[in-house]
């Protein structure tokens, strides 16, 4: 009876290991946002003193409140994307979110006294946790009585911000069509080209993993620093150990190391955890976070992000 | 009397003649489309869903180009892709752009492009439909309007396994 339950035991956890080994990725999320060169050029845009630099930076609530043609780009490339197996997150929605998020972020910074530099993109991406921005861009060009449409349609990848796809070129020029029509017509000339760059890009997340970025730095207040050694090896070399064993195939790139900072570039990090979670630069950087605080190095730090791709780890203090 | 026996034979052995040749003239249609010897352009923005292009075949029996023309059409989306018109459109891409995926599917092409085989789903001839025709030699260069429905066409190609969707591995 007892090697009958073992048996039974043993198959059951055989078989979780199977599913869980074969179990299909999630999806990515993808948002469409207008760039911020359209913005500007369109007037939906807020601007702020930051220690006395006047900033502009792109206006989302009133650009969607205010241009139906954006309304319209948007809703077919959703109409697009959908058949494609792709709906997209919806760009109003997310930036409802946004506000409570940053009601809580104002108290979070008052709490802390330290302030929170993300641009209004960093803000949406982290909120909206979308995984790729399409970004458009149109401009109408006006010869005499004759129109024409310059359309640009990119994909950013959200972690890396690197242009994963894009497709973009000038559309025929008419007398007669109206401009929503030849918004519609950019939009179905370009969009095939536009997903099969993006199914590359999806082909090699798999096969190489997602790319962040990583800084390490250190508190002044830290009487150590990344050369400083543990068991006889120096720090920073501890550090690159972790990211050769963590990251996939052991791709990453030092880009800059001192004895105070150091910038980990082109980390390609799993989709998934073991646990089928999706993560971004903070959940793989929690597990670096764990590493240090732990024995022998037990050195407190500071994990702080920045969109879905970045994140930094200030060594020495909370 | 003489003369209209002379005749009777003359006439059967004309209609032979063109029932054979017709069939000659269609394998070699097939020839040229697996050699990829046919044009595709592209004509203009079709209605969603599908492309609108003008595809030029060869043959020196214009009724069997005109036919051959559709097939030339699908077969180019499927494999080739076409190269963009100016302003009018841009290039695309072919839908199965893998190396050797004709050969790997070779079941299902064969089937999918026989004679009234599946490709005919995806493809109809538009506009008035008269063709552009060209003396080449002694071969006739007949240009169509073809609209091919692209979304539907890969939508088949990734039922049947030939394609990958944007959607496959998630």
């Amino acid at each position: 009876m007892q090697k009958l339950l073992k048996q039974i035991g043993l198959s059951v956890f055989l078989l979780f290991q199977f599913t869980h080994a074969f179990s299909q990725a999630k999806k990515p999320t993808i948002m469409v946002v207008p760039s911020d060169n359209w913005c500007i050029r369109n007037g939906y845009v807020t601007k702020f003193d930051e220690m006395g630099v006047v900033k502009t930076v792109p206006d989302y609530e009133a650009a969607v409140q205010g241009s139906s043609d954006l309304l319209l780009v948007m809703s077919k490339l959703n109409e697009l994307m959908a058949e494609r197996g792709f709906p997209l997150k919806n760009l109003e929605s997310a930036l409802k979110s946004m506000k409570g998020e940053m009601a809580e972020d104002a108290l979070l910074t008052s709490k802390s006294g330290s302030g929170v530099s993300e641009s209004p993109i960093d803000r949406l991406k982290k909120t909206a946790k979308a995984d790729i921005i399409m970004q458009i861009t149109w401009t109408i060009n006006q010869t005499g009585p004759k129109r024409s449409i310059t359309f640009n349609l990119q994909g950013l990848d959200a972690y890396s911000d690197k242009q994963v796809a894009g497709a973009s070129g000038t559309g025929q020029q008419s007398f007669s069509a109206e401009l929503p029509v030849l918004l519609e017509e950019a939009v179905l000339t370009h969009i095939d080209n536009f997903n099969s760059q993006l199914q590359a890009h999806f082909s090699d997340l798999f096969e190489n993993g997602r790319e962040i970025t990583v800084r390490i730095k250190k508190f002044d207040s830290w009487e150590n620093d990344l050369e400083s050694e543990y068991n006889g090896e120096e720090l920073s070399s501890i550090i690159e150990d972790w990211f050769a064993k963590n990251t996939v195939k052991g791709r990453f790139s030092t880009s800059d190391a001192t004895e105070n900072y150091m910038l980990f570039e082109q980390v390609r990090i799993p989709l998934y955890d073991t646990n089928g979670k999706a993560i971004d630069a903070k959940g793989f950087c929690k597990g670096l976070q764990k590493f240090l605080n732990s024995a022998p190095y037990s050195i407190t730090n500071k994990l702080m992000t920045k969109g879905l791709g970045g994140a930094t780890i200030v060594l020495g203090s909370k | 009397m003489k003369k209209k026996l002379f005749i009777i034979p003359l006439i059967m052995l004309f209609f032979q003649a063109i029932s054979i040749a017709q069939p000659v003239q269609r394998k070699k249609a097939e020839t040229a489309t697996k050699e990829w010897r046919y044009e595709l352009e592209c004509v203009g923005i079709g209605s969603q869903g599908s492309y609108l292009v003008k595809v030029w075949s060869y043959s020196k029996n214009a009724k069997v180009a005109i036919e051959q023309a559709k097939k030339n059409a699908v077969h180019a989306i499927v494999f080739k892709g076409f190269a963009g018109s100016g302003q009018i459109c841009p290039s695309q891409k072919a839908l199965a752009p893998e190396v050797g995926v004709e050969d790997k599917h070779k079941d299902y092409f064969e089937k999918f492009f026989k004679d009234g085989g599946d490709y005919m789903k995806y493809v109809s001839v538009s506009g008035d439909g008269i063709p552009q025709t060209i003396k080449v030699g002694k071969e006739y260069k007949i240009g169509i309007i073809v609209s091919v429905m692209k979304d539907a066409l890969r939508k088949d190609l990734e039922a049947a396994g030939v394609i990958k969707g944007l959607t496959s591995g998630f």
